[in-house]
């Protein structure tokens, strides 16, 4: 139990890490190379981040525990 | 009433008695999928609304923008994300029965989410200028409008989405979810994510794309 928490708590961790590492990345090309459709496909990768990880999108579709 | 019928009624009794928590559990799954589904048909029509504020950015900014400082839209960015990353850290507590990471991810979540509102009220709208002047309002131009329409719409979910923590941080207090059941705890989680989804597009359009206007 203490094992699947630990590492859910690491999933969580590492998506979010991965989010602000995109946000910087998007804040650089933002300020040196505004290119709308660059930013906007970063926009597109953090929210897929946000929405499979944090939303869980999938589970909409897929048969699981109560919650 | 016969002795046959009154065995058989004693017999629908007991089946129905000894059947009872099968159909409860399955009626709770079979709710949990309505619920979701209910609240993802929510945020359908929510992203109408955002994505309809986003076409307008476009259509009425085209390659330009506003002079925002970009340096606070990453700071106030980078409040929200991390607001999302506690809230999910809140939301697996929950899951995982440890009430403690649950109380303290709700909380770091709404103090987050109020740091994000103040930010948006002092350093967007300029609500307060002894601390920052703005230059912005809602009636000057077509950017003035745009920057308000879309922050404040932004900003009301992130009011109503701390209100929401709030109360289901109350209630998680009480003991009214369990590990097994806490789609209250899920909701507002995904409520709140939703939210800053909304950010992750905003973000761009607001402070990174086009050429500033002075």
């Amino acid at each position: 139990m203490n094992e699947k928490r630990a590492a859910a708590y690491r999933l969580s961790a590492t998506v979010a890490l991965v989010l602000a590492v995109l946000t910087i990345i998007e804040y650089v090309a933002g300020v040196y190379w505004p290119s709308p459709v660059v930013l906007m496909l970063l926009a597109l990768f953090k929210a897929v981040a946000v929405l499979n990880y944090f939303m869980h999108v999938s589970r909409l579709w897929t048969a699981e525990e109560e919650h | 009433m016969s002795a046959a019928t009154a065995h058989a009624v004693a017999a629908a009794h007991a089946g129905h008695h000894g059947d009872h928590h099968a159909p409860a559990v399955d009626n709770y799954k079979e709710q949990l999928r309505n619920n979701r589904l209910g609240l993802w048909l929510f945020f359908i029509s929510e992203t109408f609304l955002f994505g309809g504020l986003l076409a307008v950015r476009f259509f009425l900014w085209g390659d330009h923008r506003p002079e925002l400082d970009q340096f606070i839209g990453l700071l106030v960015t980078s409040v929200l994300l991390l607001s999302s990353f506690t809230m999910n850290l809140a939301e697996k507590g929950m899951e995982h029965g440890d009430m403690k990471t649950f109380s303290r991810g709700l909380l770091a979540t709404a103090v987050l989410g109020t740091i994000f509102l103040l930010g948006v009220l002092v350093f967007e709208w300029g609500l307060f200028p002894a601390i920052y002047q703005g230059h912005l309002t809602p009636w000057d131009n077509v950017y003035g409008a745009v920057v308000f329409a879309m922050t404040g719409m932004h900003a009301l979910h992130v009011l109503s989405g701390i209100v929401f923590i709030f109360i289901v941080w109350r209630l998680g207090r009480q003991g009214h979810y369990t590990p097994q059941r806490h789609w209250g705890v899920e909701a507002c989680a995904i409520y709140w994510h939703f939210v800053d989804l909304v950010w992750i597009f905003f973000y761009p359009a607001l402070y990174l794309i086009g050429t500033p206007v002075h």
